[in-house]
């Protein structure tokens, strides 16, 4: 992941690239736990400004969401583990985990010089505390601790999690919202919303203004403090994806997301640009796998045949500018659950699409109906036509923007069109395949699949896990339970001096900064 | 005056219940999306059914509505689901921002328009034909189409004047000036082009009047017969416009500051409609009825002391 240089990169830019990549290179080694190397004390005085588009809902670790607002909560909270750039478990506020035999008992045990920013010590009470209340409290992190039974902590450094069944995400999740550790004193308190007691490596400062600019001054007295190079990082909520380029444009922040038109322009300013191919994916999901609504949907063929019907590149260059990749699988073409092998799978072949159907006992085609949602508006054309080039005719039914989540929960749809923020393998099966998933309202189950989830869950060799999350994977595609269109990628653009560091899918964090050097 | 006053007030508060009331009903039909929403997609069966009554959006909508009117009555005008603030507190904030770029907007356009189109009724000729060119211009060209214009010349390539954010004026008045310039010229274009032209073709009626001409014939200098007997006739209609000037301001505010990143009302409101966030709807409903029915009232009022016929009503 080199940084982007335009073919008019002069020489001074071309020096500060190679510092780049040195710093690039430094940081990711210090990603595992510590630093390799120190950034000198002026760099150390840096000041980052990013531009987010939405602020958090509330800083209570109850109800953190991931996403772009964890910009703010992950500086402001230590959790447990970390998901390194390679994502890989690694330690974090806990040195070490060990699960049991029977991967029903997972014991953590915390480094002693943690510290909350009001001075007081971590300890396992507050970690304990902070899941119980998580695992108790309606929220978005509350569902991940579903098999969680119950949580103790027998001395001040070890906390013991019981789970009434193995979950083979429970690691992952406390890499990210759901381990973060709150002060077991005020997390009930109407202040931890907006101004909580942190354990992370930034406190919020007096300047900051809810809901439009959070600042956050480093804490000297972390224990990593020395992985974070900047002294100040400001998170600008700027809605308005314009609006956000100007702000980049004009120095107001010197790291933003832009859109692909923009690229070369920004380049061209001397912004750094760099793509991550993919933070999403484009889907169809076939949610009425069983036939309740549109009984051609459980024929395997039928499903298949609209697989075919799509010309996923031609999606990816028009729709997309190029920014993504055409695929047929939906989990992160970085982890162990991706098989390149399965991409030619469904290639854009109409007829064989229409020879399936009518196989299929659909020769004449089928009607359904799906919700016109604020995802899928600027896709529905090439959706349903090509759709209706191989007989499906598509109605589209206006959805209000609050109701995109429920239009998929409520039934209604046999398929709907979204984008799946991608993530680690297991937590891709809970949110899409798992017969309690969000993306499988109908409640679709199938013994060989249950089979293999369940040879998942009581697979305690992380090697061996990948390998069976490519055969989940295998499934999927070959059973066609969804029609995946497309990677969807993103591009930062960075100011002279700050880079954007990460190779995969993690949880957005200050931590995917750095500082190049001036 | 003052039971004139009052009896509008009255019903200002009337207007206030029956426009809560409705929104409250209207965003009763999406409470279980909101609290979908709340938790995502991950939120199962339970967990969203345990959140409708911790929010008690499991009671029956009147009911709801009454206990927030309670509230309200009190002083509590709730929290965000979505953002953990209280209403008032964030709205009262959101809403100084809008004022103080409105309200700077209005005070130039009355200036810009006043200046203009008596120029314009008093001069004839090439002064009327440049007053009218310029208030086609304004009609014509979209502001956000100047916005985008002014921020990529005196922002991006300049950078004499920022691109996004908002200074408070308590702060730093110089940067609160530099924040506001941009967007208020972008609302000023707009305003004087309605507003310039209503002066001036009231103008020009006034000064056709009798009582002009036997101004003119006791000697009174021109000066004093536009600025003092003309244009007091003249603002009457003229308000009329101004106050209306001003609730279509607030609307324009709210591209205005998504442009510019302005933590103003127009966008929190536009955002918490996007996301079901009915505590703040509820508060941006009340404010902005409120508001309203104030502008009207102080319309009236000055109306009223402008031209005594008006205060019959």
């Amino acid at each position: 992941m080199f940084p982007v240089l335009s073919r008019t990169t002069s020489l001074t830019r071309a020096a500060v690239a190679a510092v780049a990549v040195a710093a690039l290179l430094s940081t990711a080694a210090c990603s595992s736990s510590a630093p390799a190397s120190e950034p000198t004390n002026s760099s150390r005085n840096e000041e980052l400004s990013i531009a987010v588009q939405a602020q958090p809902a509330s800083l209570d670790p109850a109800q953190l969401a991931e996403g772009q607002q964890s910009y703010i909560w992950a500086s402001i909270f230590d959790t447990l583990l970390m998901v390194d750039k390679d994502n890989k478990i690694r330690p974090n506020a806990a040195e070490s985990w060990k699960y049991s035999d029977d991967l029903r008992t997972l014991t953590l045990k915390l480094r002693s010089d943690l510290k909350f920013s009001s001075g007081d010590a971590v300890t396992s009470k507050d970690v304990a505390a902070t899941l119980e209340r998580t695992r108790t409290t309606p929220g978005q992190q509350q569902p991940k601790l579903a098999k969680v039974s119950s949580i103790s902590a027998p001395d001040a450094s070890t906390v013991v999690i019981q789970l009434s069944a193995p979950e083979p995400s429970l690691l992952n999740y406390l890499a990210q919202a759901t381990g973060v550790i709150g002060d077991a004193d005020t997390l009930a308190s109407d202040t931890t919303k907006l101004r909580p007691t942190g354990s992370g490596p930034y406190v919020l400062s007096d300047k900051t203004v809810d809901g439009t600019e959070y600042v956050m001054e480093r804490r000297d007295d972390y224990w990593n403090a020395s992985a974070y190079p900047f002294k100040t990082v400001k998170v600008k909520v700027i809605q308005d994806r314009t609006a956000q380029y100007n702000a980049l444009q004009a120095g107001e922040v010197k790291a933003a997301l832009i859109q692909a038109p923009q690229r070369k322009q920004a380049e061209g300013a001397g912004f750094a640009v760099k793509e991550v191919q993919a933070t999403a994916a484009l889907v169809l999901v076939l949610a009425d796998r069983k036939g309740e609504l549109v009984p051609a949907l459980a024929n395997v063929k039928v499903r298949q045949a609209i697989n075919m019907a799509f010309d996923r590149a031609q999606v990816v260059k028009a729709l997309l500018n190029g920014l993504g990749k055409p695929t047929v699988q939906v989990f992160d073409p970085n982890s162990g659950a991706y098989d390149p092998g399965l991409e030619d799978a469904y290639s854009f072949d109409p007829a064989k699409a229409r020879k399936l159907l009518a196989e299929a006992g659909y020769a004449d085609g089928f009607s359904m109906t799906m919700p016109s949602t604020v995802i899928s508006q600027s896709f529905e054309p090439v959706i349903t036509q090509a759709l209706s080039d191989i007989g499906v005719k598509v109605t589209w039914e206006p959805v209000p923007p609050q109701n995109t989540a429920s239009s998929i929960a409520s039934k209604k749809y046999p398929a709907v069109l979204w984008f799946y923020g991608l993530n680690s393998a297991g937590r891709q099966v809970g949110d899409m395949y798992a017969p309690e998933a969000f993306l499988n309202p109908f409640k679709w189950q199938d013994p060989e699949f249950d089979k293999l989830l369940q040879s998942i869950a009581t697979e305690p060799d992380d090697t061996a896990r990948d390998a069976l999350y490519k055969k989940v994977n295998e499934y999927t595609v070959k059973q066609a339970l969804n029609a995946p269109i497309a990677y969807v990628g993103t591009l930062w653009a960075t100011a002279p001096g700050i880079d954007f560091l990460p190779t995969g899918v993690v949880l957005p964090t200050v931590r995917d900064f750095g500082v190049s050097g001036k | 005056m003052i039971s004139y006053a009052l009896r509008r007030l009255g019903a200002g508060i009337v207007l206030a219940l029956l426009v809560t009331l409705i929104t409250f009903f209207l965003l009763s039909g999406s409470l279980e999306s909101v609290a979908r929403e709340r938790l995502g997609s991950a939120a199962t069966p339970e967990s969203l059914k345990a959140l409708m009554t911790q929010l008690g959006f499991d009671r029956p909508a009147i009911v709801q509505y009454m206990d927030w009117l309670g509230s309200v009555l009190t002083g509590d005008f709730g929290t965000s689901l979505f953002t953990s603030q209280p209403v008032a507190p964030a709205v009262a904030a959101r809403l100084g921002v809008t004022l103080s770029l409105v309200v700077t907007a209005l005070i130039i356009t009355v200036l810009v328009s006043v200046a203009l189109g008596v120029w314009a009724a008093t001069r004839g000729g090439l002064a009327d034909k440049v007053s009218q060119g310029l208030s086609l211009i304004g009609y014509v060209v979209p502001g956000l189409l100047i916005a985008i214009v002014l921020v990529a010349v005196f922002a991006v390539n300049l950078k004499l004047l920022p691109a996004t954010g908002f200074t408070p004026f308590a702060q730093n008045p110089g940067k609160w000036a530099a924040s506001i310039t941009i967007p208020v010229i972008v609302l000023v274009i707009g305003g004087v082009a309605s507003m310039a032209a209503q002066i001036r073709g009231t103008m020009i009626g006034e000064l056709r009047k009798d009582y002009v001409r036997t101004l003119r014939t006791r000697g009174v200098p021109t000066r004093s017969i536009v600025l003092r007997h003309a244009l007091r006739n003249a603002a009457s209609p003229a308000l009329t416009v101004l106050s209306l000037e001003f609730i279509q301001m607030l609307g324009g505010a709210l591209i205005i500051e998504n442009v510019f990143a302005l933590p103003g009302f127009g966008a929190y409101a536009f955002n918490a409609s996007l996301q079901g966030d009915i505590p703040i709807i509820m508060g941006i409903t009340l404010f902005s009825v409120m508001l309203v029915v104030t502008v009207n009232l102080i319309t009236d009022v000055v109306n009223g002391w402008l031209n005594p016929k008006a205060r019959i009503y």
